[in-house]
């Protein structure tokens, strides 16, 4: 058992959420799906005196579209995002992300909110938003901000979010009709969490390469429509300078699958704009 | 910090109140005494606690007891009522020896029943994804897969044809 006392609180309406937030006086803990928080609240390395579920918010598990943007609620958990005809038709890579995150249990309950919010630098969510240009929306109890998903992650699971403030959508561009994109991982089994993940979206005359799992948060690289993979793989390796290494992999390896996994992802992003686009 | 929560378990309703440090898995064999469920790691990794809950599966272990008031619970204890009424796919993984200690069959059966479910006609790769958040260090998973094809077959004689019965 879960050894520190705890206060549980599981609103119904996003408002009274963030009033409990506002008003807990040590700061709360958010629950999402909590398939990182409860398993590190078991082990004792978290001990939040205060949790506040988002279960039972309905109005924060939806996904829309605009004429050039979808919207996804924080609350939308990962295998909602799979088969979903306006993910799959407009962001394909946000589905190849949720469908290989965890095993079914996890994809069950977990939460592409809380899966970016916990930031997690191996999150397979960080480079797909990195390279879309996604934009995540925070509230507060009397505050609404945007944030850009490249400037959400401030280093290894730290974001840009303040006191009181929760992560409540996530917003993407739509893919144009003559871009593609591709999302691949490297890892070592099924379910394992990624060495290395990488995004691409490729749109009229340049192409964004973002790869999560070697640096705190996604490195990003801009290169020209025409650009090769070589070159494209080379300015994903220079933008891991800041590489770490652990028990996976050291940080030169994972700076040199980040260079194979990004010339993989365009490749995978232009053979999908060939074929029209959309899937990835 | 105590909380009052309802549940359904295994068809049963039931009031009950508990300590928020609670896990799902805690509950079910702690305070409602159901041990068929497993707890392996507490991290989420081997998949022992799985339960249904609202009918999807999820690890129990990862789940906080206050967080399923008001929610359908259905542990391996719903499948049979003892060891000579076992559930079809039950007897599919005694027939097919789908385990050697036991440990993590509450939770594979569940996963079967579900993948199942999703797809009653599951190849051997779809059976190896829709396993693949159980682990069992015993078998080395052929078995289990065999199992699980059986299960499968057992459960499309036995429903009514669809096809069938638009031929």
């Amino acid at each position: 058992m879960i050894s520190s006392e705890l206060a549980f609180y599981a609103p119904a309406t996003l408002a009274e959420a963030l009033e409990q937030l506002a008003a807990a006086e040590y700061g709360a803990t958010i629950l999402a799906g909590g398939m990182s928080l409860v398993p590190t609240m078991n082990l004792g390395l978290a001990r939040p005196e205060t949790v506040i579920s988002l279960n039972r918010i309905d109005e924060l598990a939806y996904i829309e579209e605009d004429a050039d943007t979808i919207r996804i609620g924080a609350m939308t958990r990962h295998r909602d995002l799979i088969g979903h005809p306006i993910v799959q038709a407009h962001c394909p890579s946000v589905a190849a992300a949720a469908s290989v995150i965890g095993d079914v249990q996890i994809r069950n309950r977990g939460t592409i909110g809380g899966s970016v919010a916990h930031a997690d630098p191996a999150g397979d969510y960080l480079p797909v938003l990195a390279a879309a240009g996604a934009t995540a929306v925070v509230r507060s109890a009397t505050s609404e901000r945007r944030i850009g998903a490249r400037e959400f992650v401030v280093d290894i699971m730290r974001t840009a979010l303040e006191p009181g403030e929760l992560l409540t959508e996530l917003e993407l561009p739509k893919l144009p009709a003559d871009g593609g994109s591709a999302f691949v991982r490297l890892a070592r089994v099924e379910g394992a969490f990624a060495i290395v993940n990488a995004a691409a979206v490729t749109s009229g005359g340049s192409a964004t390469i973002a790869v999560g799992g070697a640096t705190a948060s996604p490195a990003v690289a801009e290169v020209a429509g025409d650009a090769s993979l070589e070159e494209a793989g080379d300015a994903v390796y220079e933008a891991t300078e800041d590489a770490f290494g652990d028990l996976s992999g050291s940080a030169e390896y994972r700076r040199e699958m980040a260079r194979v996994y990004a010339r993989r992802a365009l490749a995978e992003a232009r053979d999908a704009a060939a074929n029209g686009g959309g899937a990835q | 910090m105590k909380l009052p929560i309802s549940i359904a378990i295994n068809g049963q309703t039931r009031s009950l109140e508990i300590d928020t440090r609670l896990t799902l898995v805690a509950l079910v064999r702690e305070e409602l005494g159901l041990t068929g469920t497993h707890v392996g790691c507490t991290t989420g990794n081997c998949g022992a606690c799985t339960v249904l809950l609202d009918g999807d599966t999820v690890k129990s272990c990862c789940v906080l007891a206050a967080d399923v008031d008001g929610q359908e619970i259905t542990t391996i204890e719903a499948f049979s009522t003892g060891a000579s009424t076992l559930h079809p796919i039950q007897q599919a993984f005694a027939d097919n020896q789908g385990l050697q200690c036991g440990f993590c069959t509450p939770g594979m059966v569940l996963s079967t029943h579900y993948l199942l479910g999703q797809n009653p006609s599951p190849t051997e790769a779809d059976i190896r994804h829709g396993i693949s958040g159980n682990l069992c260090r015993c078998t080395g998973y052929q078995m289990i897969v065999d199992s699980v094809l059986d299960a499968a077959q057992r459960a499309r004689e036995s429903a009514p044809s669809a096809s069938g019965a638009a031929e």
